[in-house]
């Protein structure tokens, strides 16, 4: 096996712009290609005004010159420029729309890879927001911004920079002090006023932030305490509280606004202030003989199309100050996992595969009681046994030890004469199948997610452990049978229903350990007895523990271990 | 409110659209003058400042207009929000349960967000499409007839055009919705299911799948945003083909000495204007897009149902207060229908402890629920009598509840206390903190009731912050003080404490606790057994603890 999240590739990938290019090195003439290409159409579009200009004040001329001047006028060749610059601004800007949005997304792709490896190892301890926040939903839009940053700031800037050099160029070639007031001028609005702008930016963008998340963890934690707030008188009290939050962040917000607003409005003057030093310069240098009548109009306009590529910079100045900020919340929780074992352990667990849980204290980070104290349980291969207790005391906390997803402040355990603190999930996840409390049902058909834990089974095990999960006249109900679309936006299965898929999904992968949290749940009394007949009946040699609070489900059992005061007190049989 | 702000944005888009042309004008005069009839810059300083002016009114009212269009989005989203808020409070817990916490977060600060730039751009971007266009067309039909008719018969072919294809990238996208929208989450739905994929050894396939479906998101995006790119390609091909046009067709009247050079110059710098309205609209087309998946979102938020009835906060202090609280023939269904309890009939007294035991998942929280008001009953009565047993309005009855994980925010003690009586005093905290037994662990404290908690009062044992949100209830001197799982993850002497101190509070109040303890059972004066959906009396007597 080999570990695709090395430490090299955790830390500072997403970070800042150097890590955002390593990030592209992939897609880098993809890239390249998309900055040429909004070049090109900015060019064209520089040209089409430029070249107007030149026709008209042309044709003025040679017009007021009389006939035969004006039959000297060759109105073609500037006719079709002009045509030519028009059609090639509308293909450029086109097809540099299509190319760089595929960069952006297939970076996008590439940096949602990165960041799934680098979380996977730390899931799921690491990724419960304590406070209720929507964490999950955070990595999507962070993921999302870091990406948009080639968009929405390496495109701007790259083609400001290109673009401002050739039009200096074209300039030059005209009328030299034109293009230095220009190059003056471009400078100033594509580089002074960005960097006039990004410290505050920076950390209107910040503050703005911290904020927003402020308010997300008060209103997560008002939410799942909403019933005592209500009933204290205080949700309005905390209602008041976030509206000041709230007004911090809308003045940031309005703001950054004015600020990006007070930039565009600083190039735009800039912009006329230019053209009127230009009309200036070139209108003494035709008195001097130095420029026709006809490259005045030309130059006015073609510093007006010149300021277009600077225009939308304080924009992407603002953008990147997000990519930043997003880009240095993903790498803090991307950072190489110190909880991580890198090589692979010297042993694997070893038949019997007996469970040896001793004096085990434990609670969750960050709580206040323990959900384990100087417990200790043994179970047995092969035996059945039946963890009972009220909710939220522990019995999934065994699933959580048993993966190594959280670590015992104190204590062993040790499955199959293996200290499981020495074993990865994924090594476990080959002995022991569980139904978690809170499984998951994958966006997909209900076959892609039987198979996902055993892809290899054959469809006469499909066939067979569907009817231990009593699902067969279920999945024979659906028009589609087992190509039905589940997940959000497929079809809604009960509880029960979607429990019972993950059972069958769990029993397709024949571990010698079978660990359910609940299988009955939301099941009536007759389906519950056949399931639990059935499910005993297929496991007569594997192992197999269910949490449950459901008496019915006892019966079944070899015996029946109750979680209280946080410890494990056997019963014996129970029935 | 937020429309005089929306209206003021487009009268100043206005002003700023007038002085774009006006500036125009007496650029293209200027650079006629210079150009064509001899001027030296000197003689035209006045022009100069006149088109400084303007430019510098142009610019600031463009502002204005930006600003104000802000000001009326940031008042929109904050409308919506309170909007939101006053509803999940209507909802309360019950309802609210129904829907992840997060999502409802996101909706609230983000998916309100979403509607600041549909009002400070998208709105006012809308009208100036209007505004400015037949204002430039005025003026050109002003000062060139041929440019007019180009322009006039360009423009409306635009938005004709834009539909057309934008119905088609419409339809497009509506029957590849569903796979757009599957892609886009996918990458959510993998991070939502990545404990189930480690628990099934199938992490590392599944960056493979992250993979190739980040892959096939690109594709899809892609051949649907084609199509809407051939919306704007439209609006380029327009722009371009009038800008083209005229610069030609002027070209050759020039030559023929039909036109004159300053009405050709001014219509080529206004003929991009004309267009950018439009281009500026069709940008905004995402900010309508996200509004809708915001608004969709919120939907969901205001579809909850507004269970919570009454909260008993807005207590009328009239003589005694509540002597009794009857439940007759209540029946409760869950959120989806499902029905919990049925047939509860059984009376909470005065100056009684009453307990409630039963299985987990049996209907104790139900019960408490309903008699909190987090649910209405579908079907009986929930009445209160007063201490001379007639009946008062529930609305009327003060309720305290302690839940099984009681909210500990981030403060000191007497903040946390403080949280229901903003105006309790030193005294008044002493005395509930003494008759919840918390006053001598509290006076060990370091700093004492100044002493701060830590996050999630960590800095407390799990029996401390059950006697601390109890006395935060006393302080409210409620006449229904109702109890969930008190004693639930306590040690034996912690529980003991706990109970005691629940027992005490049972003088001149109705107490109904809901546990599955022994040490809490054994203090009942009245012991109701929820089981198969309905409530049984018990006899008090030592040894009935399920």
């Amino acid at each position: 096996m080999t570990v695709p999240w090395g430490s090299s590739q955790g830390g500072r990938f997403v970070e800042g712009a150097s890590g955002f290019i390593r990030l592209a090195a992939g897609a880098r003439w993809r890239l390249a290609w998309g900055v040429g290409l909004a070049c090109a159409a900015s060019m064209a579009g520089f040209g089409l005004l430029f070249l107007s200009g030149w026709l008209l004040a042309g044709a003025a001329v040679a017009g007021l010159a009389g006939q035969g001047a004006a039959r000297a006028f060759n109105i073609m060749l500037p006719a079709t420029g002009v045509r030519f610059f028009a059609m090639v601004r509308i293909l450029a800007r086109y097809m540099e729309r299509v190319v760089a949005h595929d960069g952006a997304l297939r970076l996008t792709g590439r940096l949602r890879a990165r960041v799934y490896a680098a979380l996977v190892p730390r899931a799921p301890a690491g990724l419960t927001d304590l406070r209720g926040g929507d964490l999950l939903g955070r990595f999507v839009s962070d993921t999302d911004k870091v990406a948009a940053y080639y968009t929405d700031v390496a495109l701007p800037f790259a083609r400001a920079l290109l673009c401002g050099v050739v039009f200096v160029g074209v300039f030059a070639c005209v009328l030299r002090p034109a293009a230095l007031v220009l190059a003056v001028g471009l400078l100033a609005g594509g580089v002074l006023v960005p960097c006039l702008i990004g410290a505050a930016t920076d950390r209107l963008v910040r503050v703005g932030a911290e904020k927003q998340s402020h308010i997300q963890a008060e209103l997560a934690q008002t939410l799942q305490n909403l019933g005592e707030y209500l009933l204290l008188d205080a949700a309005h009290g905390r209602a008041v509280g976030w509206t000041d939050a709230q007004s911090t962040v809308d003045g940031a917000r309005w703001r950054l606004d004015a600020l990006e607003g007070a930039a565009r409005s600083l190039i735009t003057m800039l912009a006329f202030v230019t053209a009127l030093a230009v009309l200036v310069l070139a209108a003494n240098a035709c008195r001097a003989g130095q420029v026709s009548v006809a490259q005045i109009p030309m130059l006015v306009l073609g510093v007006l199309a010149a300021f277009d590529v600077v225009a939308p910079l304080p924009l992407a100045r603002q953008a990147a100050a997000g990519a930043r900020l997003a880009g240095a919340r993903l790498a803090k929780v991307c950072a190489p996992h110190r909880g991580v074992v890198e090589a692979l352990p010297p042993h694997l667990p070893h038949a019997p595969y007996d469970l040896v849980l001793q004096n085990i204290n434990f609670a969750y980070p960050q709580t206040v009681s323990p959900v384990l104290r100087n417990a200790s349980l043994t179970i047995r291969q092969g035996e059945h046994v039946g963890l009972v207790g009220p909710s939220g005391m522990g019995k999934s906390s065994l699933i959580n030890l048993l993966f190594g997803f959280y670590a015992p402040q104190s204590g062993s355990i040790a499955f199959g004469g293996v200290d499981v603190g020495l074993l990865r999930a994924e090594d476990m996840a080959a002995f022991v199948s569980v139904v978690a409390q809170d499984f998951h049902l994958f966006a997909g058909t209900l076959r892609d997610n039987l198979l996902l834990g055993a892809p290899s089974a054959t469809d006469a095990e499909l066939e067979d452990v569907l009817k231990t999960a009593q699902l067969t006249q279920f999945i024979q109900s659906l028009p589609e049978g087992l190509q039905t679309w589940v997940g959000n936006d497929g079809l809604r299965l009960s509880g029960g229903q979607a429990r019972r898929v993950a059972v069958a999904q769990a029993l397709l992968r024949k571990t010698p350990w079978l660990v359910l949290d609940e299988p009955t749940e939301g099941l009536e009394a007759p389906l519950e007895q056949a399931l639990m007949a059935a499910l005993v009946r297929r496991c007569a040699n594997t192992t197999l523990v269910c949490m449950t609070h459901r008496a019915a489900v006892l019966p079944f059992m070899h015996r029946v271990v109750r979680v209280e005061d946080a410890r494990f007190c056997p019963e014996g049989r129970a029935t | 409110m937020a429309r005089g702000w929306l209206l003021g944005s487009v009268v100043a888009g206005g002003v700023s659209a007038v002085l774009l042309v006006c500036q125009f004008i007496l650029l293209a005069h200027v650079v006629d003058d210079l150009a064509f009839h001899g001027c030296t810059p000197e003689s035209e300083v006045r022009v100069f400042a006149l088109i400084l002016a303007c430019l510098a009114g142009q610019v600031g009212a463009r502002f204005a207009s930006d600003m104000m269009g802000t000001q009326a989005g940031l008042r929109g989203a904050s409308h919506v929000r309170g909007q939101l808020l006053a509803h999940l409070f209507a909802a309360g817990p019950v309802a609210c349960a129904g829907v992840p916490a997060g999502e409802v977060v996101t909706t609230f600060t983000e998916g309100a967000e979403a509607l600041v730039p549909y009002f400070a751009r998208y709105m006012p971007s809308a009208a100036m499409m209007v505004v400015l266009p037949l204002l430039i067309l005025g003026v050109v039909a002003g000062v060139d007839g041929w440019s007019f008719l180009v322009l006039a018969c360009t423009g409306p072919l635009v938005p004709v055009f834009m539909a057309f294809v934008g119905y088609g990238a419409q339809a497009i996208m509506d029957r590849r919705w569903r796979q757009l929208s599957l892609l886009g989450g996918s990458f959510l739905d993998a991070l939502r299911g990545m404990k189930t994929l480690r628990l099934l050894g199938r992490a590392q396939g599944s960056l493979e799948r992250i993979t190739h479906l980040a892959d096939a998101h690109r594709r899809t995006t892609l051949s649907v945003m084609k199509v809407a790119f051939l919306t704007s390609a439209v609006l380029e091909f327009f722009s371009s083909l009038s800008i083209a046009l005229v610069a030609v067709v002027f070209g050759t009247r020039l030559l023929a000495g039909t036109a004159d050079f300053r009405s050709a110059f001014l219509v080529l710098l206004l003929a991009p204007e004309y267009f950018m309205p439009l281009r500026t609209f069709s940008a905004s087309y995402h900010a309508r897009q996200n509004v809708r998946a915001a608004l969709d979102n919120m939907g969901a938020v205001f579809a909850l149902p507004a269970l919570a009835q009454h909260h008993g906060g807005q207590a009328v202090p009239g003589p005694g207060g509540a002597g009794s609280l009857s439940c007759q023939a209540l029946g409760v269904r869950s959120p989806d229908g499902l029905p919990v309890l049925h047939d509860v009939s059984c009376d909470f007294s005065r100056n009684r402890l009453t307990v409630l035991t039963g299985a987990s998942g049996a209907g104790k929280t139900t019960l408490l629920y309903a008699l909190l008001g987090f649910v209405s009953p579908s079907a009986g009565r929930l009445e209160a009598y007063d201490v001379f047993g007639q009946t008062m309005p529930l609305e009327n009855v003060r309720m305290a509840w302690v839940p099984q994980q009681p909210v500990m925010i981030f403060g000191t003690v007497a903040q946390n206390l403080r949280l229901g009586a903003p105006d309790a005093d030193a005294e008044q905290l002493r005395n509930a903190a003494a008759q919840a037994d918390a006053l001598d662990f509290i006076n060990a404290l370091p700093n004492g009731f100044d002493t701060h908690m830590g996050e999630r009062g960590s800095r407390l044992s799990g029996g401390q912050v059950r006697r601390l949100a109890l006395a935060r209830a006393l302080l409210r001197n409620p006449a229904v003080l109702v109890l969930d799982e008190p004693t639930a993850g306590l040690d034996t002497a912690s529980a003991l404490r706990v109970a005691n101190a629940i027992r005490q509070c049972a003088t001149g109040r109705i107490v109904v606790v809901a546990t599955h303890r022994q040490a809490m059972a054994t203090q009942a004066d009245v012991l109701l057994h929820v089981a198969d959906g309905t409530v049984v009396v018990r006899p008090i007597c030592k040894e009935t603890v399920a």
